[in-house]
């Protein structure tokens, strides 16, 4: 009897119900309004059942072997990226390898924010006072890619690491509403109305191929701490384009791809216990997220700008706010915006070129990160 | 300065510049690859 009646008096916890109420509010922002909803409706189911008193699944039980299993030893963001290498079409980059520098360009919030993180932190009775790991942890929502966030995370903040997976996951669900106004913002109509020609350069089979193998060997050798991420994508995009292995690429993109997010959404969800989610550095975490990606926008733009100042043939500069990762998101997202203010302008090979090499950026962004923040 | 502060902002400038650098490199890679290995010459 007593066994039947511990849960019931486990609920007088107000943070059980705050945190149902936070699973609850991710399932339905995955049901109602369809954000990522891959991820948050496993996230937000596990939450649930993390935060039921006395539950079973977890002290041990399935998610806490999922989440030492696939989390705390990195495998599931590493497989996740196999299987979106093996997504990825390189193509549009490879046709025009100027993209490139936008997706540089577009990590600026990961540093904007890294440096906000630890600014904030010294505000006495704020939050807890992060160093400089806990700062790149938090700074690296703005790489726009989730599994680079989680590794990241889960090597310099682990009890960081929902609340930063939360941030990164929800703010790329929402770049259509982020990342407009702050284009706008920055850019005349007249420069958002800017016409690019779509490059006529046509890729052989040859180097598609050689370009991941080659970009994992250079990216290795100068940032070793990088080759699991970029070695992955890599490989799965080499499944992909050898033509070889057409059943493991369609695996890797499929089946491989959904099961993992099932167990990696599920296994975060276990993590955000109420004692360690409901405080004020949770808050904070959500609202550096917005920062980063609204400065990532910023930092995409404004490089545009700047190199339109010495290019004859100028670049939309709305092409920058496409360098984030959040493919192919931003890329759409900036074609709508090109077609509202002239319906004949088409710039989406640029845009998924600048996009696709955000994808790129933001895990050399993590790499670096981890190589050098001591 | 605070050296955390002062450690954050080596590590983000150099990290930003790095990023440059490194897509710098693999720009030449491609400029490479496509200048060898034009259309023509795919063995497909």
């Amino acid at each position: 009897m007593t066994e039947l009646l511990r849960g019931i008096v486990g609920m007088s916890d107000w943070r059980v119900w705050a945190m149902f109420g936070v699973g609850l509010a991710l399932i339905w922002l995955a049901v109602k309004k369809e954000y990522e909803p891959n991820l948050l409706l496993p996230m937000g189911f596990g939450c649930l059942l993390a935060n039921i008193p006395f539950s079973s699944a977890v002290g041990g039980g399935f998610l806490d072997v999922l989440f030492k299993g696939g989390i705390t030893n990195e495998l599931f963001p590493i497989l996740i990226f196999i299987g979106v290498g093996a997504m990825i079409d390189f193509g549009p980059l490879l046709q025009d390898p100027e993209m490139l520098f936008f997706g540089a360009a577009a990590q600026f919030g990961i540093f904007f924010t890294m440096m906000l993180a630890l600014l904030v932190g010294r505000i006495p009775g704020v939050m807890g006072i992060p160093g400089l790991r806990e700062a790149a942890a938090i700074g690296i929502i703005g790489a726009a890619d989730g599994p680079t966030s989680i590794y990241v995370a889960t090597r310099f903040a682990p009890g960081l690491l929902a609340p930063i997976t939360v941030a990164a996951y929800s703010y790329m669900s929402l770049v259509p509403i982020i990342q407009p106004p702050v284009i706008r913002a920055l850019t005349t109509r007249e420069e958002r109305m800017i016409h690019m020609e779509n490059p006529e350069r046509e890729v052989s089979k040859n180097v598609k191929v050689i370009f991941p193998i080659a970009v994992t060997l250079i990216a290795g050798i100068i940032a070793p701490m990088s080759v699991a991420l970029i070695g992955s994508l890599m490989f799965g995009n080499l499944l992909r384009e050898s033509g070889v292995t057409e059943r493991l690429s369609k695996t890797a993109q499929n089946e491989l791809s959904s099961l993992v997010t099932i167990l990696l959404g599920i296994a975060i969800g276990s993590s955000m216990g109420g004692k360690q989610f409901l405080n004020p550095t949770t808050l904070l975490i959500i609202a550096m997220g917005l920062v980063a990606f609204v400065f990532d926008t910023a930092g995409g733009v404004l490089f545009a700008k700047l190199i339109n100042l010495f290019r004859k043939r100028k670049i939309n500069p709305m092409i920058g706010a496409c360098g984030i990762s959040a493919f192919p998101m931003s890329a759409r997202v900036i074609q709508k915006m090109a077609q509202q203010e002239d319906g004949g302008n088409f710039i989406i090979m640029h845009a998924v070129g600048a996009n696709v090499a955000g994808q790129i950026a933001s895990i050399i962004a993590g790499g670096l990160i981890l190589a050098l923040v001591r | 300065m605070d050296p955390v502060i002062a450690e954050g902002l080596r590590v983000s400038g150099l990290s930003y510049v790095l990023i440059f650098v490194v897509l710098g490199i693999f720009y030449g890679l491609v400029k490479l690859l496509l200048r060898i290995l034009p259309r023509r010459d795919d063995l497909a």
